[in-house]
């Protein structure tokens, strides 16, 4: 399977004499279809790369020193208890990684509530889709994308809002433009002229944050026109008159004034979604990564339901995962609140299950730190150590002094990881790790396909896959409820303890996976969720309130930085940029401004700029493009010589710890 | 020209393996056929052109040009055994023929031809096609070559190795048999032949406005699948690794319709919109290549068509080209 994006496209590696030599996809998959994204093409040529770490490195005397794993796992296991014993059970987190398989993070997720005693365990789905979670499992009652991937073949309209398709989950966006060229309307909602919305028949370039006041404004017209699934609400839904109520001001006139846009605009988007017989919603971080994403998300839920678009094939709301398995990072419960099968800590029956599965007499009951906020708690001196898997805040946390400061100052940093990362760079142990070509497990894709990853050729020196150094760090700490013979033997552990997976079993998943919910073993899987009745029972309208984001621009930080990532580049760079074509074709760091600011500041394509923000500066590359709007601007967080995250805002979404990633206030500059 | 049935084909490859290292078409576990090692999957040699360039056989994706540490280059070194090929269809075979004579042109391309020399490429043909369909014989450009008659396969040498290898084949074929080969071999029209002719020629008479290539552009997300599934792609890039005992330098495949593979120093790319990448992905092959070359490059493998993930594919590029401007 694929390492980079939630899609889940299936390849073969092609090896000659223990070396990586190339790809071959697959021609029966039913995602890929024989087709693979530029990265996908690629993903084979980091595998070998120099740079990969090949053994256990100590800090002594300030310096990373090659040590024995003996040596490593002794410190890591003493360095951890030394610190709960100091500081109270709860002072260490363990980050777990959507890079990793499924049973790598049910093992950590084991290991921090088993062997440590915390719920201090979370992983990048709360810089991504942490807001999804909170804001489907409050009106569906699960988090997970509703529909498949082949729903785009079957389906008459498309609203993508807050996703670059095409560049960031590229054979689904293949998908919509086939389906476009076969006549499905496509209404495409990002300022950014994205490669989608050359080819829409609406694109609505709406402000930054204003996602509220659109989805209320485009509801309050298919409510005053009469285009509301009537059936569907009344047989389906509960708490419709309150968001009727809601959207009763969201006037197209208001709504414009809000957003940017015309009004007519508004009109035209919710009579064209409404009109078609099957619609489809697309989002992504455009839509999670603000103060206020769990609110862009039920709004975005209660459009789908107020139009009758879930329960059947063609529709749907659909949250496209950003990680190759940030969907089974969740499922595994690498979550704070968690176990695996999105079942609560908090709930004393489940707690009792699995205390017992694993032979531990009790299991923590208060809810851990999320990620966002344990950084928070570790600046102020309440978390002294932490355990990183695959994960490189560095770049990839908003705030980049923050987050440096924070985790220079504690008191113990492990880091395990594939290359010496900048997070890895300020760590006390790190221990180098296997990737996915060199080891088995599973990955879940985003339409929760979960899927097949097999070992092609054998780690470098003595880097050994996350899953057998996890055992062997319960080994290490005097637990014995963790030896097993592979990663299979974890997924039947899995199986048994968690309903939605119940029915998966390695030996099931060839050639292409089952979809989750899959209870048993003769069941075929879920392609659809919420068909006859969602997950929770009727849909629940939830109503909201139009907030801004938290930073907006003034005179001395005059314009809007929001920030992604590009088609070539995957997060940190950490596999990309050692990979040749794709950090050939994007080299460095950047920023798209538009032609109009450009001229007004006197800036030229690929003139070198000062970035400001209130959180601090970075020097990048102009590229003068009307991709943008004026007065916004774009930057890719891939870069550590040029950090867009350095300047974002690490405000947080009161609800899902999201960080608003998508809207800070900066100023530009041109250097000499 | 003899005759083998299924099972002496395999008992003829088992004796081959002892002299050349085998490249077989086989069947991976989910269904999708390659050019592989046998110890990879079971052979599958029904079916017509396999997924993946056949020719990486002897350009593969990723290949190490040398290696340098402590003032020792090393360089790597032509197989033990040479290779013995299976699968080229005859389409691939005109392919394979088209970047022979590339990587001979010149300066001779030592890396490629470390692989190919000694090599004996057989071919496939016959009923052997998708669903059994008929897959016209390759008539030569290959040492020998198969083609399906019936359960039975007729085994056709054209160069002194394919000759040496019919030689351990005890049967003949029947002269039915010989008879369904040659009714096989006459030229039938084939649409997409024609198609290519007619494209190729609007492109060389300049016919096709830019805003055309535009819209193709627009529909190109720059995955690179049409390059690095097109049997005669022949473009790569150059890596360097170091690290502090030496220094790698490797060759992988690249694609024109990458902004990068153009681009100069200063910034300035000639190619540097999807339109015109997409232009020169087409024009190369049908317009180009004829000046150069004296023929088309492009062999209608379909291998193209079948990875582009939003149907630009050059058999779907030339319908819409030929639609709209002949």
């Amino acid at each position: 399977m694929c390492p980079y994006c939630g899609v889940g496209c299936m390849f073969y590696l092609v090896s000659d004499g223990g070396r990586l030599v190339g790809i071959e996809p697959s021609t029966t998959h039913p995602v890929s279809r024989g087709g693979l994204c530029v990265k996908g093409w690629n993903a084979f040529a980091f595998v070998h790369h120099p740079d990969r770490l090949t053994t256990p490195l100590v800090r002594r005397n300030g310096e990373l020193k090659p040590a024995t794993w003996d040596e490593a796992l002794e410190l890591t296991v003493d360095g951890l208890r030394a610190v709960q014993a100091k500081h109270g059970t709860d002072a260490i987190m363990f980050a777990s990684s959507a890079k990793a398989t499924n049973e790598e993070n049910y093992l950590l997720m084991k290991l921090a509530r088993a062997v440590f005693g915390t719920n201090n365990i979370d992983h990048c789905a709360r810089l991504c889709h942490s807001s999804t979670v909170t804001g489907l499992a409050e009106t569906f009652g699960s988090g997970a994308m509703t529909n498949s991937i082949s729903c785009f073949d079957q389906t008459d309209v498309i609203l993508v809002i807050g996703s670059n398709t095409t560049e960031q989950h590229p054979l689904i966006g293949s998908r919509i433009l086939n389906a476009v060229k076969n006549g499905t309307r496509l209404i495409v909602a990002d300022n950014r002229r994205i490669r989608l919305a050359r080819h829409a028949d609406l694109h609505l370039r709406h402000r930054n944050g204003r996602d509220v006041a659109l989805l209320n404004g485009i509801m309050h017209v298919i409510i005053a026109e009469g285009l509301e699934d009537r059936k569907f609400i009344a047989t389906r839904t509960e708490n419709y008159a309150a968001l009727a109520e809601s959207v009763a001001d969201w006037t197209p006139e208001r709504s414009a004034a809000a957003t940017g846009l015309d009004a007519g605009d508004i009109v035209s988007a919710a009579r064209m979604f409404a009109g078609g017989e099957r619609g489809m919603i697309v989002y992504s971080m455009g839509i999670t990564q603000h103060s206020h994403g769990v609110d862009n998300v039920r709004c975005i839920a209660s459009l789908a339901m107020l139009t009758g678009n879930v329960g059947k094939t063609g529709t749907g709301v659909n949250p496209l995962r950003g990680q190759n398995n940030v969907q089974g990072g969740c499922d595994m419960g690498a979550l704070p609140d968690l176990f695996s099968g999105y079942q609560k800590v908090s709930d004393s029956q489940l707690r009792e299950k699995f205390a017992r599965a694993w032979g531990v007499p009790s299991l923590p009951s208060e809810p851990g730190l999320p990620l966002t906020r344990a950084m928070n708690a570790a600046s102020e001196g309440l978390l002294q150590g932490m355990f990183i898997m695959g994960e490189n805040p560095m770049l990839s946390d908003p705030d980049q002094n923050h987050a440096r400061t924070t985790l220079q100052n504690l008191e113990l940093l492990v880091v395990q990881d594939i290359f010496l990362t900048e997070t890895a760079l300020l760590a006390d142990i790190v221990l180098p790790a296997a990737c996915y070509a060199e080891k088995e497990g599973t990955f879940t894709n985003t339409e929760r396909r979960v899927q097949r990853l097999r070992k092609a050729v054998e780690p470098p020196g003595a880097a050994r896959a996350d899953w057998e150094i996890i055992c062997d760090l319960a080994g290490q700490a005097g637990y014995e409820g963790m030896h097993y013979s592979g990663p299979s033997e974890v997924m039947d552990e899995i199986a048994g303890l968690t309903p939605i997976y119940g029915g998966i079993t390695h030996d099931r998943l060839d050639p292409h996976g089952l979809q989750w919910p899959c209870p048993d073993r003769d069941h075929p899987g879920t392609p659809l969720l919420h068909v006859d009745r969602f997950t929770r029972g009727p849909g629940h309208f939830s109503p909201v309130v139009h907030r801004l984001p938290a930073e907006l621009p003034d005179e001395q930080y005059p314009m809007v930085l929001t920030t992604g990532r590009t088609y070539f580049h995957w997060h940190t760079g950490s596999m990309t940029r050692r990979t040749h074509l794709l950090d050939r074709e994007e080299p460095c760091s950047f920023i798209e401004l538009h032609p109009d600011d450009a001229a007004r500041l006197g800036i030229r394509h690929r003139d070198r700029l000062l970035v400001s923000s209130r959180r601090g500066g970075v020097q990048t590359e102009a590229r003068v493009t009307d991709m943008v709007i004026p007065g916004v601007l774009f930057m890719p967080f891939h870069f550590a010589e040029g950090a867009a995250n350095a300047l974002t805002n690490n405000v947080l979404d009161p609800e899902s710890s999201i960080p608003e990633f998508k809207v800070c206030a900066v100023r530009v500059e041109k250097l000499p | 020209m003899k005759t083998l049935t299924a099972g002496q084909l395999e008992q003829l490859l088992a004796v081959l393996s002892t002299s050349w290292e085998l490249r077989l078409t086989i069947l991976l576990p989910d269904g999708t056929r390659v050019i592989g090692s046998p110890d990879d999957g079971p052979l599958a040699l029904q079916g017509g052109a396999v997924s993946g360039k056949p020719t990486a056989a002897f350009f593969p994706q990723l290949g190490t040009v040398f290696a340098s540490s402590e003032g020792e280059l090393r360089e790597p070194k032509a197989p033990e055994r040479p290779l013995f090929v299976l699968g080229f269809t005859p389409r691939d075979l005109a392919c394979l023929r088209f970047i022979d004579r590339f990587f001979a042109d010149g300066w001779r391309d030592d890396i490629y031809f470390r692989q190919r020399d000694g090599a004996v490429v057989a071919g496939l043909s016959g009923y052997c096609g998708p669903g059994g369909s008929l897959i016209r014989p390759a008539g030569g450009n290959c040492d020998l070559e198969f083609f399906r008659d019936g359960s039975n396969w007729l085994v056709i040498p054209y160069s002194e190795a394919g000759i040496e290898i019919a030689a351990k084949v005890a049967d003949f074929a029947s002269p039915e048999a010989r008879e369904r080969f040659r009714q096989a071999s006459v030229q039938l029209p084939d649409e997409n032949e024609t198609l290519l002719l007619r494209a190729s020629e609007l492109l060389r008479a300049n016919r096709v406005p830019d805003y055309f290539w535009s819209e193709i552009g627009d529909r190109c997300i720059a995955c690179t699948g049409c390059n690095l599934a097109c049997p005669t792609c022949t473009c790569f890039g150059v890596q360097d690794w170091r690290s502090t005992r030496q220094v790698e330098r490797s060759r992988m495949w690249d694609s024109c319709q990458l902004d990068g593979f153009m681009r100069e120093a200063g910034g300035h790319n000639p190619l540097g919109s999807e339109g015109e990448r997409s232009r020169r992905r087409i024009h190369h092959k049908l317009a180009a290549d004829p000046e150069k070359w004296g023929e088309i490059s492009c062999f209608l493998c379909g291998r193209c068509d079948a990875v582009c993930p939003t149907g630009i594919g050059i058999v779907a590029v030339m319908k819409e080209l030929v639609a709209r401007y002949e």
